[in-house]
């Protein structure tokens, strides 16, 4: 409230400058206040009140005012006429500020594609003051952005949760994780600000579409993209219908475009004079572009992971059906150099196409099949993304339940439990690898049957870790062996001594006994005795969370081995 | 009111028209009625696709109105045989109606019917005479009005929805067919009707005839008028340019210089631009506070998967649990599973969580925080090898039972070979440690405090403190020569003289009295003893009574048979005291907190105070060399104090659970003892250097088990000689550890 007072605003204008200019609060060394209060820092709040947003923002509110006058005068000409004039801000000085590199802007890209994405499937509500422009916009900037990634290959991973589709890509060596929801109505939850996720929209969007500027600029495209007007009248046409088709027909568009004004012009041409007429404005820009763009594809693929992921699903020719998320597929196969195409219109070929190699279909049973291609659910190809090879398609197939989709975004090692599909996955791996790169070691016959060098490797472990199982055994033993020597010199020296009869010496053997755990965990137990009291905090903290993740495992291994009881 | 052709309507109203005959100024406000009805017929008529009634009526009245204009009024029979031919189909419908009602009228007169509607609207039709009353009121009735001659009208049987759609089907000229409502009856309209009503419904006058634009005749002449309207003359500024007008243009003109005025829209920046044009320039530092970048959210895992592995999806009873849990245990997300992709539903929370996420952005203070990621056991500090640090105690060797009740302190003799013990039943006993034979018992009255050798080898008196009194006892184990000095010590009859005063002081706090049963001396306190402690010497026994106050400690001198005060102000209660090994002097008090060092030489001058930081001492030994004190405490930790270097404890071993008892040094061996409660004992090596300059190190040994844990552990003592340990158990026994 000290802030409030210095920067003579009202609480809703403060936040949303919080908001804007990225300010948040601090963790200062000593709290004044109280622990219960929030603390901003006094250069943060200086920072605020010489931004020339907040005058901006005055400036509105006393326009506003004027209007309110105008209208409650009845003066209706004049509401109408100053509301055509109302002053408006701009955010752009404001991502200048915050993000000063582009890496940084980047990095911080997660959840402004995660909101971005999100509104674009919302629907537009009054009662919200979320118009349709503004979901128009931001699903306009999704599929920049889609069409961005798809087109430099820049997508590493994908995940499909229950709480929509998380990607992951590569753009200047951060990684980018965003989440889509599915494509299926959003409800409207009562316990939401709206307010506040609007002024976070504004900048994101903001943020974003300068991004898109600048990836776009990347690859000498001009960037608002100027689409194609017969898809996009088509789009228009069946919007009325469906809104995905909408949706995803502009995602192609778009992707069309990068692909069109890159690389074939003459294909462009040969389409129609009026799209001709367009495009004259944009050929000398991107003439040069196609040729620059040919020299920077050189140089971006020396990267080794964008080379595997062009090249995944090359050669291979995809059909989606008419209930797959096709706004995902579209984005996602692209992205590993797959060619789509889909059941509707505009679509690039028909489904009757003989050089289709897979179809991708999510019902219980496909009608008519074709015999040349293969019929796939979707998770196959998000499968495949993970694993960065082609998987075998059997299980995969239409009817059945596929096999569990894993998430790639977890080191199993760590995590402690590895799940079987992971486990198949990794041997499938291992094996298309030693297929691609024959290693100059190996040897032919190896190379011939990877399986088979697969499952010596496996059998080496086995041995490995039943070595090392019998190595502990004979430790045991031994041990066992020497406590045992150790307990009949114990005993000898108490026959030699204990001749009185009031004393039971033999006792001590008992004692010593089950102390074997006893000992070692006393053992182990024993420095902790020394350390000081803040190191010790940490320790026992530490131990804590092992034993906790330990427990969870502990749990899904006792779940799995109920299940394997039940079956 | 409807003028319309159905018979037996025409019938009914004959008779009244003919009697009233309308007056042309009556007729004209009629046709105002019927225009406005007319109006409301057009905005009804947008949106419903049958007419009801009373519009329709007011429609075909303005028809009527409209030729009578036109053609004159007389004589309208032409228009007349017109409609009639017309509508001649029409007619043969009404008669079918008119046979159904029964009625006995003909044709020609029911045409006749229709001349007379045209000139008069109003009376024409209407049979029903309730006038303008809601129609609910008979909804309920099974008539729907009364006639003109007040007989009930009743209703038509309604017919079955489905019949009457069905018939509606049938008819090809349902769409002419109007339900009124108010008659109760079905009317047709005819080709001319249902023209009329088409050219309202485009907005034109009703009548095809009517030209709206005819030209205007202007009836008054202007031509012969001898006087103008006016005859003012014409006034000047006619004939003059406008002032105002010309100050408005001025005005205008400025306002567009001036820039005011802008008549082409102003210039749309492009909004997006390259706005990082090259990074070169970014290296420049920024002015503002470090910003530290927002935490990413965590990545998803397995179990949020759409089809996880069926290992991750919790059980029916695991998910019930989770109900019973607290809100914040609750686990956030719980794992479900979709055999296909096209099954799952739209997240709920997608919106919830991405606004809990944007209050972290803007509400949530952020803090760099290091994060260590390092193996636990790397915080652990590397001990020497207890190999190294070899003989010490770790296995039980022998167990010395007899006493019946938890044996409350031990004691051992100077050269190793015997034992004392006392134990809450009573007795005191003496075992010969070798071999575990207990040698000799005495049985008291009261449970057994504490017990203590003599520490000199050939005086092996043993001093016991029970309740409030004090035993010294003749153990009976030296040579003659010795045995014949003891009896002579523990004989009672050379009390020393004391004056009055001082005899009356030390006889409130304790009497000397002699022991005939055991052969001893009795020293009777005061208050309850907790606590002796020998003199290094042998001659001095320091006596700790908690209940005392300041007097709770006092000093008894064996040789001279008696009891000196402390010259020490106390403060506190006192839990031990020390002697101190080395220097004869210097006496050691521990109260609840604090540890006090005296030097009695110097008329009880406090040398150091110790600030334990502990909540209450329960017991302290002492290095062997002097300087190094450890401190037990009842919330089971230990100080390590080296006296000489500060008053705060150099090392705090927080080691056991519960209450220490007791702690102890060895004599020779770099060993010290904690015993605890919690039925353990703790091993440790603690060697004091002889370089001041380097720290003692303590490095724990053993944690020594086999008590019952019942009674906890209530004393140790080490051998004087040997690296073992005495213990002695709440469950009755006493054990010998052994290296």
């Amino acid at each position: 409230s000290q802030a409030l007072k210095s920067l003579q605003v009202n609480l809703n204008l403060f936040r949303r400058l919080c908001i804007v200019k990225g300010i948040f609060p601090r963790e200062p060394k000593k709290k004044v206040k109280g622990n219960h209060h929030t603390y901003y820092h006094v250069k943060d709040i200086s920072f605020l009140q010489h931004e020339p947003l907040l005058e901006k923002f005055r400036e509105i509110k006393t326009y506003q005012k004027k209007v309110q006058k105008a209208k409650a005068k009845k003066n209706e000409e004049l509401a109408r006429l100053l509301l055509t004039r109302q002053p408006t801000y701009k955010l752009d000085r404001l991502i200048r500020e915050r993000y000063p590199t582009f890496i940084d802007a980047l990095r911080d890209l997660d959840d402004c594609l995660t909101m971005v994405h999100l509104f674009a499937v919302l629907p537009a509500s009054d009662r919200e003051n979320l118009e349709v422009k503004r979901v128009h916009n931001c699903r306009r900037l999704s599929h920049e952005w889609q069409a961005y990634i798809s087109r430099t290959h820049a997508l590493r991973k994908v995940f499909v949760s229950v709480k929509g589709i998380y990607y992951q890509a590569e753009l200047e060596g951060q990684k980018i994780t965003w989440l889509t929801p599915h494509a299926i109505q959003q409800v409207f939850t009562t316990d939401v600000d709206f307010g506040v996720l609007l002024t976070f929209l504004e900048f994101y969007e903001t943020l974003l579409a300068f991004t898109n500027f600048k990836l776009y600029h990347s690859l000498n495209v001009k960037y608002p993209p100027i689409l194609d007007s017969r898809l996009e009248a088509l789009a228009a046409d069946l919007y009325a219908l469906s809104r995905y088709i909408d949706a995803s027909s502009r995602g192609m568009t778009v992707e069309a475009k990068a692909d069109a004004s890159s690389s074939s012009q003459s294909n462009d041409r040969a389409e129609s004079e009026l799209r001709l007429a367009q495009l004259q404005h944009q050929l000398p820009s991107s003439e040069p572009g196609a040729l620059m763009h040919l020299v920077a594809d050189k140089e971006v693929e020396e990267d080794e992971e964008t080379r595997a992921c062009k090249s995944l699903f090359k050669d291979l020719k995809f059909f989606l059906s008419r209930e797959v998320p096709r706004e995902s597929l579209l984005f996602v196969l692209p992205a590993f150099g797959g060619t789509v195409s889909w059941e509707g219109e505009g679509a690039p070929f028909k489904e009757d196409d003989e050089s289709i190699t897979h179809h991708i279909i999510d019902k219980p049973s496909a009608g008519h099949m074709y015999l040349s291609r293969e019929y796939v659910q979707p998770q196959w190809i998000y499968d495949c993304v993970n694993a960065r090879i082609i998987l075998p398609t059997e299980k995969y197939l239409v009817g059945r339940i596929p096999p569990p989709h894993l998430s790639p975004f977890v080191d199993n090692e760590a995590e402690g439990y590895v799940p079987d599909y992971a486990e198949t996955i990794k041997r499938l791996q291992a094996a298309a690898r030693n297929d691609v790169l024959p290693l100059p070691g190996v040897g032919k016959e190896d190379l011939e049957d990877p399986q088979n060098l697969l499952y010596a490797g496996v059998m080496s472990r086995a041995e490995e870790a039943e070595a090392a199982k019998t190595k502990k055994k004979m430790a045991e033993l031994e041990k066992q062996y020497h406590e045992e020597l150790k307990k009949e010199v114990t005993g000898s020296a108490v026959d030699d001594v204990a001749a009185a009869p009031v004393v039971e010496g033999g006792d001590g053997e008992e004692s010593s006994v089950p102390d074997a755990a006893q000992i070692a965990q006393d053992t182990a137990d024993m420095p902790t005795l020394m350390m000081s009291r803040k190191k010790r905090k940490l320790y026992d903290a530490m131990k804590i969370g092992q034993k906790k993740k330990s427990e969870s495992v502990e749990r899904i291994k006792q779940r799995k081995k109920n299940l394997k009881a039940d079956q | 009111m409807t003028k319309k052709s159905d018979g037996a309507n025409e019938d009914q109203v004959k008779e009244p028209k003919r009697n009233i005959v309308p007056s042309k100024s009556q007729k004209e406000a009629k046709e105002m009625k019927s225009s406005k009805e007319e109006e409301d017929l057009l905005l009804d008529s947008g949106t419903d696709s049958d007419y009801d009634g009373d519009s329709l009526s007011g429609s075909l009245n303005s028809d009527d109105f409209d030729s009578d204009i036109f053609d004159s009024e007389d004589d309208d029979d032409s228009h007349r045989e017109t409609q009639d031919d017309e509508g001649s189909d029409e007619v043969v419908d009404s008669e079918n109606g008119e046979e159904e009602d029964g009625s006995d009228d003909e044709g020609s007169e029911q045409r006749e019917v229709a001349e007379e509607s045209d000139s008069s609207e109003d009376e024409v039709t209407p049979r029903n005479t309730v006038g303008d009353v809601p129609l609910e009121w008979y909804k309920d009735e099974k008539h729907i009005g009364y006639d003109i001659t007040g007989k009930k009208i009743t209703k038509k049987e309604k017919q079955d929805k489905l019949d009457s759609f069905l018939a509606t089907m049938d008819d090809s000229k349902n769409w002419r067919k109007v339900y009124d409502e108010y008659n109760d009856e079905e009317v047709e309209l005819t080709k001319e009707e249902s023209k009329l009503i088409r050219r309202m419904l485009k907005g034109e006058a009703p009548h095809a005839d009517f030209d709206p634009y005819a030209p205007y005749v202007d009836w008054f002449k202007w031509d012969d008028a001898i006087h103008p309207l006016s005859s003012a003359p014409e006034p000047k500024r006619r004939f003059i340019p406008s002032k105002w007008e010309a100050k408005k243009v001025v005005k205008l003109v400025r306002a567009i210089r001036k820039g005011l005025i802008k008549f082409d829209k102003p210039e749309e920046e492009p909004n997006v631009y390259l706005l990082w044009g090259d990074d070169s320039a970014s290296d420049q530092k920024s002015k503002h506070l470090t910003y530290i970048p927002p935490p990413k959210l965590k990545l998803p895992g397995h179990e949020e998967s759409y089809n996880p592995s069926l290992e991750y999806i919790p059980s029916e009873e695991e998910k019930a649990s989770y109900e019973l849990m607290y809100e914040e245990d609750r686990p956030k997300f719980i794992p479900k599973r979709f055999t296909s992709l096209r099954s799952i539903p739209a997240y709920e929370n997608a919106l919830k969580e991405s606004f809990d996420r944007c209050l972290d952005l803007y509400l949530c203070p952020r803090v760099r925080k290091k994060r260590i990621n390092i193996d636990p056991e790397s915080l652990k500090p590397k001990l020497p090898s207890r190999k190294d640090l070899r003989p010490y105690p770790n296995s039980c060797y022998l167990e010395y039972k007899g006493h019946t009740g938890p044996v409350t302190s031990i004691s051992t003799e100077l050269s190793g070979q015997w034992i004392a013990s006392g134990s809450t039943d009573g007795s005191v006993r003496i075992w010969e440690v070798e071999t575990g034979r207990c040698l000799k018992v005495w049985q008291f009255d009261e449970a057994v405090k504490c017990v203590a050798w003599n520490p000199l080898p050939d005086f092996p008196i043993l001093a016991v403190a029970m309740g409030v009194d004090l035993f010294f006892l003749n153990t009976e184990l030296g040579t003659d020569e010795e045995q014949q000095r003891i009896e002579e010590l523990l004989r009672l009859d050379n009390l020393p003289e004391l004056d009055e005063a001082g005899k009356r002081l030390t006889a409130a706090i304790a009497k000397w009295l002699p022991d005939e049963k055991y052969r001893g001396i009795k020293i009777r306190h005061f208050k309850n003893l907790s606590y002796i402690d020998w003199h290094p010497r042998g001659d001095y026994l320091s006596a700790v009574m908690p209940g005392g106050e300041t007097r709770g400690v006092v000093i008894h001198q064996l040789s001279a048979h008696s009891t000196k005060m402390l010259p020490i102000k106390m403060r506190g209660l006192p839990v031990c005291t020390l002697f101190h090994p080395n220097h004869r002097g210097i006496f050691i008090i521990a109260t609840k907190k604090y540890v006090r060092v005296y030097n009695l030489h110097k008329n009880g001058e406090p040398i150091k105070k110790l600030e334990t930081g502990l909540r209450e001492i329960s017991s302290m030994a002492i290095h062997p060399g002097g300087d190094n004190l450890v401190v037990g405490s009842k919330e089971g930790k230990m100080c390590w104090f080296d006296m000489d270097l500060s008053s705060k404890p150099y090392k705090i071993l927080k080691n056991h659970p519960k209450d220490i008892t007791n702690v102890g040094f060895h004599r020779s061996y770099p060993l010290f003892a904690s015993c605890s409660e919690d039925s353990t004992a703790y091993v440790f090596h603690g060697k004091v250097y002889s370089d001041l300059n380097e720290n003692p190190l303590i490095v724990p040994l053993e944690i020594l088990r086999g008590h019952s844990s019942k009674g906890g552990v209530l004393d140790c003592k080490f051998h004087p000689r040997q690296p073992w340990l005495f213990t002695a158990g709440g469950d009755s026994v006493i054990k010998l550890y052994c290296h």
